[in-house]
């Protein structure tokens, strides 16, 4: 009945999906930019926690002045992938922006994956911001290496939150929603990471803990700056954060709505 | 190398840290308050139940078996379209048509379909059955591409906040894979009386504004038609009416345009066609003053006219007077 009519994609094609990208990174990096504050805020806890064990007492609290640079680096990804990452998109969900972009010929993978690749370069900020600062305030002397394994252990790490940030937008559909269950997980995983680790919560949440996203992440912040040290335990951390970035994505992207409502 | 790491006790330092999450958060919540936009409109959330249609509805439910071939004049075609969210029909068999250098207005009470067709027909919803051919395109094989032909303004507009004018501009051109420079943009601003805004954000733009540049977002890549959900809902009469001039201008210049708007006077001011939808199905179709006078004597139409009868008492008689959510 239609045929006649028909015309061929080809005789109009539509934009490259690499044209799209360019696009998109280009505003996500502007809107990054703007939103700088926000960006200083999430390095802002982990330079306070660089400060306040700058000394001999709390860096053996802390394991050691390399296992409190890991610490301090894996909060502040917590801080912007969880509290950040996910109400941004919530936000932008509620108020209509990513329905007036899909709309667009964009397909929708080049919309995630801007926002994911721009939050993946902020997390490298704050790695190196953390890990440079407390190379200074610790008087360590981390090597070009160690940077660089640094900076590759925060693209896992960092995944490993963007993916628990994305299947919090997920699952909860309003930005208030995400806003209040965002702070109770950070809190969760920040208090997880600090009290079970130390054993204060008894032997069992040591254990829930050690294998949590935190401790997991800990683990291979610990093994990367100071690979002398690497154990089987870093290789099992490593194998936990790529679990914990499928789980997160899958559970993201299967219940994932572009709208609201 | 972790286990062992922690020695016990600690409670200063946890204490410490607990102080600044606090601080974070509560930073956090206050910026995350202050942030809050206005929310989207609730109409035609969800796809209604399908109850039973008006008496003079039913006695056009035929009209979509005479709907003819799509034709390559055709810049929009809709054949027996079915959108279904579930066991739920949104749009049950919905057939129009819309030429080149056509307004169309979509009317329809809360809920009657409009929202769902629109969605078909951008490719953001996948019907059940039917056919959408934007400029000979079928959307549901090929979406990408017949949203590369669409200008689209949504009921309620958002834009990252974050940005600017320009940025803004910038980005939307990019998504069609327009490169412009800043003179363009600045020219383009300009050409809509926002050319000292293009340093502004979004929301600091009157309502107005905010419409113009959407709709200049919404041509920027010269589509072959322009999608308008309920363009003017909140704009003053001056708004309104310069809103008007703008799609009559581009209709006059060959551009094709499916609106869909809850005015009956904007539909009779501008719309060269309508079509009157309800329960997803359509009732009725045809230049506005010529469906006034096809149902000049409907007895449900009568009903409801106070004076002359009107497109919005065809509009009450077709569709019922009950208040839809």
């Amino acid at each position: 009945m239609t045929s006649a009519a028909v015309v061929s994609p080809a005789q109009s094609p539509a934009p490259s999906p690499v044209d799209i990208l360019r696009s998109l990174l280009r505003a996500d990096f502007a809107v990054l930019v703007k939103n700088r504050r926000s960006l200083i805020l999430s390095i802002l806890l982990p330079i306070a926690l660089l400060l306040v064990t700058n000394n001999a007492r709390g860096e053996n609290r802390l394991g050691g002045s390399l296992l409190v640079v890991g610490v301090c680096i894996t909060y502040g990804l917590v801080s912007t992938s969880i509290m950040g990452y996910a109400l941004s998109v919530a936000r932008d969900r509620e108020k209509g922006v990513f329905q007036r972009l899909r709309v667009t010929p964009a397909p929708t993978w080049t919309i995630m994956a801007s926002r994911l690749a721009v939050q993946s370069v902020a997390n490298l900020v704050i790695a190196l911001v953390v890990a440079v600062v407390g190379g200074r305030i610790h008087h360590l002397h981390l090597s070009a290496e160690q940077y660089l394994l640094v900076l590759a252990a925060s693209l896992l790490s960092g995944a490993v939150f963007l993916a628990i940030g994305q299947a919090l937008v997920g699952l909860v559909r309003s930005a208030d929603s995400v806003n209040s269950a965002g702070r109770i997980l950070y809190l969760c995983l920040v208090f997880l990471g600090l009290l079970g680790l130390e054993g204060s919560l008894g032997a069992t949440m040591q254990s829930v803990a050690l294998w949590s996203p935190v401790g997991v992440t800990m683990s291979l912040y610990a093994g990367v700056l100071d690979l002398s040290r690497w154990s089987s335990h870093d290789t099992l951390s490593v194998v936990a954060c790529a679990g914990y970035v499928v789980a997160g994505a899958a559970l993201g992207i299967r219940w994932f709505r572009w709208d609201a409502r | 190398m972790i286990l062992g790491a922690f020695d016990g006790g600690g409670t200063v330092l946890l204490i410490v840290i607990g102080l600044l999450l606090v601080v974070r958060i509560g930073i956090g919540t206050v910026r995350s308050r202050r942030r809050q936009g206005p929310r989207p409109d609730d109409a035609e959330a969800s796809a209604r139940a399908t109850p039973p249609l008006p008496e003079a509805a039913t006695l056009r439910r035929d009209r979509r078996d005479q709907h003819r071939a799509a034709s390559a004049s055709d810049v929009l075609y809709v054949d027996d379209l079915v959108v279904a969210y579930g066991s739920k029909r949104a749009v049950e068999g919905l057939s129009f048509e819309i030429g080149q250098g056509e307004i169309f207005g979509l009317l329809g009470p809360n809920g009657a379909g409009k929202t769902s067709t629109l969605s078909a027909i951008e490719g953001l919803v996948r019907p059940q059955a039917g056919t959408v051919l934007v400029d000979g395109i079928e959307v549901e094989r090929h979406p990408t591409e017949a949203r590369a032909k669409l200008g689209v303004q949504l009921q309620a507009t958002s834009f990252q906040s974050e940005l600017t004018i320009a940025q803004i501009v910038r980005l939307y051109a990019g998504l069609y894979g327009l490169a412009l420079s800043d003179e363009e943009i600045g020219a383009g601003l300009q050409s809509i009386g926002l050319g000292s805004h293009a340093s502004r954000e979004f929301k600091q733009l009157s309502g107005g504004q905010q419409q113009r540049l959407s709709l200049y977002i919404a041509l920027i890549h010269g589509p072959v038609l322009l999608l308008l959900d309920e363009p003017t809902t909140g704009l003053d009469p001056q708004a309104r009416r310069q809103f008007w001039s703008r799609i009559e201008h581009i209709r006059d210049g060959g551009g094709s345009i499916l609106l869909t708007t809850h005015s009956m006077e904007e539909a009779q001011a501008v719309c060269d066609r309508v079509a009157i939808v309800d329960h997803g199905r359509l009732l009725a179709t045809g230049a506005p003053r010529a469906l006034v006078e096809e149902h000049r004597d409907d007895p449900l139409v009568r009903e409801a006219a106070h004076g002359d009868v009107t497109l919005e008492d065809v509009f009450i008689g077709l569709t019922g007077g009950e208040i839809r959510d």
